[in-house]
This record gives C-alpha cells, structure tokens and sequence, in this order.
C-alpha cells in the first residue's frame, strides 16, 4: 500500500517569535521533526499543520529549503487551529504532513531581477524564496522588496527586514499615517506605483490578501510587466491538501496541489473565484 | 464467463459466499439500503435503487483516519486506523452506481492513492444488478454515457430473465464468486442470450428522461462562468445539501478532530462526508467566501460535473441515477437546468 499522506510527522516547537501583538497577532514558529527528517520541499509550497484535538490548517512554508535544521511558519491568529497554536509553547509537539503543491519556478528566473510585493501575512510565503534567492544572490540580478500592512505594528520580520535593508533595496508602507513613520502611507499598489520597479528582465511576485493581490497586479501591468513575468501565490480553504476534498478549486485547478503558485498567464485564465 | 442460475439457487449461492461480508439492499421502512447480510434466505433482489448509492460502503459517511492520545509521560502518539482488508461483496449494484465507483477512482487515484479509499475498494467485488425497468422516472443514464446494462464498474453483471438470472462476469473476482458455487450455474442456452438481448433492447426504451446533446453542455458552460444564469437557477435552493450527499460521484470531505479526552488529550482525527452547497465549505477563517452564495455553489456543482471533470478525466461526473432530483425538497431538476444552461443566450 501506498504511504499514507494523511498521517502526520510529530515535531516539537523549538523556538516561537512575537512578530505582531494586537487584535490581529502573528507568531513565528520554528519546528524540529522528532525522528529523522526526511521532509524536502521547494519554496512555495505548504504544509498541512496540526494540532492534535483541534484540527488542522494549511500553511506555507516560510523558511528557505536551503536550511536543514527546522521548518518555519509564519502564523496570522484566525480560526480554532492558529489560535491554537498561538497558545502553544516551546517544546510542545505538532503534527506535520506535507510538503504540498507546486513551488516557484526559481531556476527559471537565474539572472534575472526579482521584485517581491508583499501584504501582511502575505510576506510568509514570498520570505522563503526571498531567502533563497538572496543566499544565492550571485545567481540573481537585482532584488527588491515591496511590503505593506495596516500599521506599523502589523509588519512582521521587523528585525528580520532591518538586515535585509543592508542586502537589497527594502520599500515599507502602512495603511494610514502614523508619527514617525518615514517610509510610505498607502495601500500597497500604490507603493509599487510610486517605486516603479523596472519591468526589463524581471519577475514580480505579490502574496496577501485576494484584493491587494488584484490592485498589485493592476499597478504591475500599469509599469509594463508582462502576464508571465508576474506570479502570485493563492490560498483557500483546503482540508486534504492533495486534491480529493474538494473545496479549494478554482476551475479545474485545485489549488493545494496545481497551486499554490500561478503565473498571471496562468491564473488569468481560470475562473475568477478566490 | 457468463452463466445462468434459476432464482430458487440464489440463496444458494450467496450462502456459498459465506466467507465474505455481504452487502444486499434491505427495505427499511418505505426505503432501501445497503445492509450486511447474515441470513442470504431472506434476501430479496426485487427493489428499485438504494437511498444511498454503495459508495457509502467504500467510502464511508465517516471514517476515522487516525487516533491520537498523550500517555502519563505526556508523550504525545498518533495511530493510523486503516480499515480491516475484510473481503467483501456488493449484491444488487445498479449499474449507474458501479459506473459512478469508477469516476471516485479517479479523484481517490493520481498522484496521492488514498489508502483508506483503496483498502475497500480491492477487497470488494460489485455484483450489479441491470435496470429491466427504469428504478426511478427520473433515471436518465442513457444521457451520461451509461446504460440500464452496462457492466462498467462491474465484476459480476445479473439481469433477470423472469425465472432465472443471467450472470456475466468480467474480472477475476468475478470469476472466483461464480466458481464458489459451480454446481448451481449453467451456462446459458442460445434462447436464453436471445432473451437477453431482446431485455436490454427494451429496457433502453423504458427510460423516460433523457439530456438532449449533453456533449454540447460542457462547452457551454465553460462560457458561463459569470453569467446571471445560476442566480435565476439557484433562487429556490434551500442549500439542504441533499443533491450531494446522495450523489454516488460526489467525493467531497471535512476532516476534523473529535476529542474524547482533553487533560490528557485523547481522540480521533475523523474524516467525514462533507458539501458544497454549505457556505461554509470554502469560508476562510477571516471571513472571505470565495463561493459566498447560494449561485455560486449552485454553479460549483453543475460545473464540477459537467465541465472540470470533463476536463480533468473526460466523464461527466454523474451517471444518470435521478436522486438529486427525486430528492430534492424544492425541484431543482440537474436535467433541466443542463438543458436551460444549454439552449441559454441563444
């Protein structure tokens, strides 16, 4: 018989990271599988969390498969498993199954420039394979980062985005006005409107929320980037994460396992209903 | 192989089969449904169709996928609960029911087999039982790429031929329930094939619905994605859900967490029917609704069947059975709202 993906690989919390408190929290999870690991996936893709008793949730995969030692996920407080695991502590254990779904095509972009538009959550998924682009930066041509949310509170990696200033070209924004704040108020296809980001042998990629999503790619095609040098990555609800419970399609795609990444090329084509 | 046996050798034979769990559908109250069998003397072929359709057996409504428990230690285990390889026999599966096992192949197939799925699913054989008479007036398999005696799905093919029944088999678990009881078979006289096929003639016949050019819908529907068709079509749905639990194609499932215990954590991880006419179905946790209305689950449904399963596997994804409509509380009727979605606009 064939391996049984619905069970779960038991791993312990190693580390958790306040990234925002408030009415919307998010917290970084750095998980350790108790036997061996033999978990290997690509950048992009998800992996389907549990916590036993409560259920599970499917979340990307925000650490590069570069690094051996742990996984990462970046987890917005939502439903009954993220709350959850926002209670959860160092040492407790989870259920992992996974990887699942397709990845960003990374090698096809070598030597190429690459512009990441992120929004709130939305910057979990872009962060692994900003990661791995930037720790085989050579490979690539320049990268820049595009990343907004509601206020300055609701930006994560804040220490995280400070060094990574020092390595490429860092554009932040919040919703409204805020004192002290320096950078950009706005929503963030308007700060990808004002960067102006060059569309000569580039690739943009834009996770967040569905509408941020839609204005970005607006404002994308508004600086000249074509369909297929724009990629998003998509999320719904999804159960099994292998393509059988039948919830997250959009047309004849199911997005846990044909997605979660998509071309604009590609995505423009299905049924508009995420 | 193909033999006959007269009906007084049918108890016979299933009790020859005693080795096996035995499925037969059994009136309960004014209803039929699948029931294990015991005692094969008061088994009775003559029924219509089962409420629900035999993939209740292969996939059940719910099913435990694994157990989870925290010992003293605080040592946290988790079991995985397949079900037992118990080899097992469907009698009596219409053939619209077996052809719809095969369409839940697909989607429990590919890339990711499902162990749960495919641990029934190869230790049972499907004796079918051809439709002489249509077993419902809104029976249309004839529409869907099916047929009252197709053997599609099928190990074994019986079609009564009034005091006897006809008994083809078309696999080697087919084979081997016959060979269980050899001395009861005969093989059939060339009076008894004439009458066989004169029977499937006329049952063709018999069938009184029918979706007229159905191989122009999906092409169709793929055209009406945004069209306020299904807002018209969708207007008297009361999103009971009923069309798609009855469904024998529909496959969609919730998996959750039932908890016996909580200090120290004890419980299942289960798995369970689920539909896409809920609108919770596709709610995210923050609230977004891909599918928010009752239109758009409506065209969910009509387009997973007749358009994206099409498109993925070259079936339609239903076989023609007539529950959604003889069940539905409010007459939204898959046949007419195919043959509106076809002729619409033009």
């Amino acid at each position: 018989m064939d391996h049984n993906t619905y069970i779960p690989k038991l791993a312990k919390i190693i580390e958790i990271k306040e990234e925002v408190g408030g009415a919307r929290p998010i917290k970084t999870f750095r998980t350790q599988f108790l036997s061996t690991n033999n978990f290997s996936f690509h950048s992009g893709q998800c992996a389907m969390l549990s916590v036993f008793g409560k259920g599970e949730s499917i979340i990307s995969i925000s650490s590069s498969p570069l690094l051996k030692d742990y996984l990462q996920f970046s987890i917005l407080k939502m439903g009954r498993v993220t709350s959850s695991l926002h209670e959860m502590q160092v040492g407790d254990i989870i259920g992992i199954r996974g990887p699942y779904g397709n990845s960003f095509p990374v090698e096809d972009w070598k030597g190429k420039n690459i512009i990441f538009i992120g929004g709130g959550i939305g910057l979990a998924p872009i962060w692994s394979v900003l990661n791995t682009a930037l720790s085989i930066k050579k490979d690539y041509g320049d990268l820049m980062l595009i990343y907004g949310a509601r206020t300055s509170k609701d930006l994560v990696f804040q220490e995280e985005l400070e060094e990574l200033r020092k390595r490429m070209p860092v554009h932040l924004s919040i919703d409204v006005e805020e004192p002290d704040w320096k950078e950009f108020v706005g929503f963030v296809p308007q700060n990808v409107t004002d960067k102006k980001p060059s569309p000569k042998n580039a690739i943009a990629i834009t996770c967040g929320p569905p509408i941020m999503i839609k204005f970005v790619i607006k404002a994308l095609e508004g600086l000249g980037f074509k369909d297929e040098q724009i990629y998003t990555t998509v999320e719904n609800k999804m159960k099994c994460g292998i393509g059988k419970c039948g919830r997250c399609n959009i047309g004849v795609h199911y997005v846990c396992k044909d997605g979660p990444v998509y071309s604009w090329a590609e995505f423009k084509k299905l049924p508009q209903e995420y | 192989m193909e033999k006959v046996l007269s009906k007084k050798a049918f108890p016979q034979w299933v009790k020859k089969l005693e080795s096996y769990t035995m499925y037969l559908p059994r009136k309960d109250g004014d209803f039929w449904n699948y029931e294990v069998i015991k005692n094969p003397e008061i088994i009775d072929l003559d029924y219509l169709n089962t409420v629900l359709s035999p993939k209740k057996i292969i996939f059940p409504q719910r099913e435990v996928l694994l157990e989870f428990s925290t010992s003293n230690e605080e040592e946290l285990k988790i079991n995985e609960v397949l079900p037992e390889e118990a080899q097992s026999v469907i009698f009596g599966v219409r053939p619209c029911d077996a052809k719809a096992l095969t369409l839940t192949d697909k989607v429990f197939g590919g890339d990711f087999k499902d162990p749960y799925y495919w641990k029934r699913r190869n230790s049972t054989a499907l004796v079918g039982l051809a439709c002489n008479t249509p077993p419902s007036p809104n029976c249309f398999c004839l529409s869907v790429d099916g047929s009252p005696h197709s053997k599609e799905g099928l190990d074994i093919l019986i079609t009564d031929l009034g005091d006897k029944y006809h008994a083809e088999s078309f696999t080697k678990k087919g084979d081997d329930l016959l060979n269980l009881a050899k001395a009861l078979f005969k093989n059939p006289t060339a009076k008894e094939k004439k009458d066989l096929e004169k029977i499937q003639a006329e049952s063709k016949k018999k069938i009184q619905r029918q979706i007229k050019d159905t191989k122009k819908i999906p092409p169709k529907l793929k055209d009406m994605f945004d069209s306020p068709f299904w807002d018209e079509e969708s207007l008297s749905c009361i999103r009971c859900g009923i069309c798609t639990y009855l469904c024998p194609t529909c496959h969609c499932f919730d998996i959750n967490d039932e908890v016996t215990s909580s200090s120290p954590i004890k419980g299942e991880r289960v798995r369970t029917w689920d539909n896409c006419q809920f609108p919770d179905f596709t709610m995210h946790s923050s609230g977004h609704n891909p599918r928010p209305d009752k239109a758009a689950r409506l065209r969910q449904r009509i387009l997973h069947k007749f358009q994206y399963f099409v498109e993925l596997y070259k079936n339609y994804q239903c076989t023609g059975c007539g529950r959604c409509i003889s069940k539905c509380p409010v007459g939204i009727d898959i046949i007419e709202v195919l043959e509106k979605a076809r002729d619409y606009g033009s």
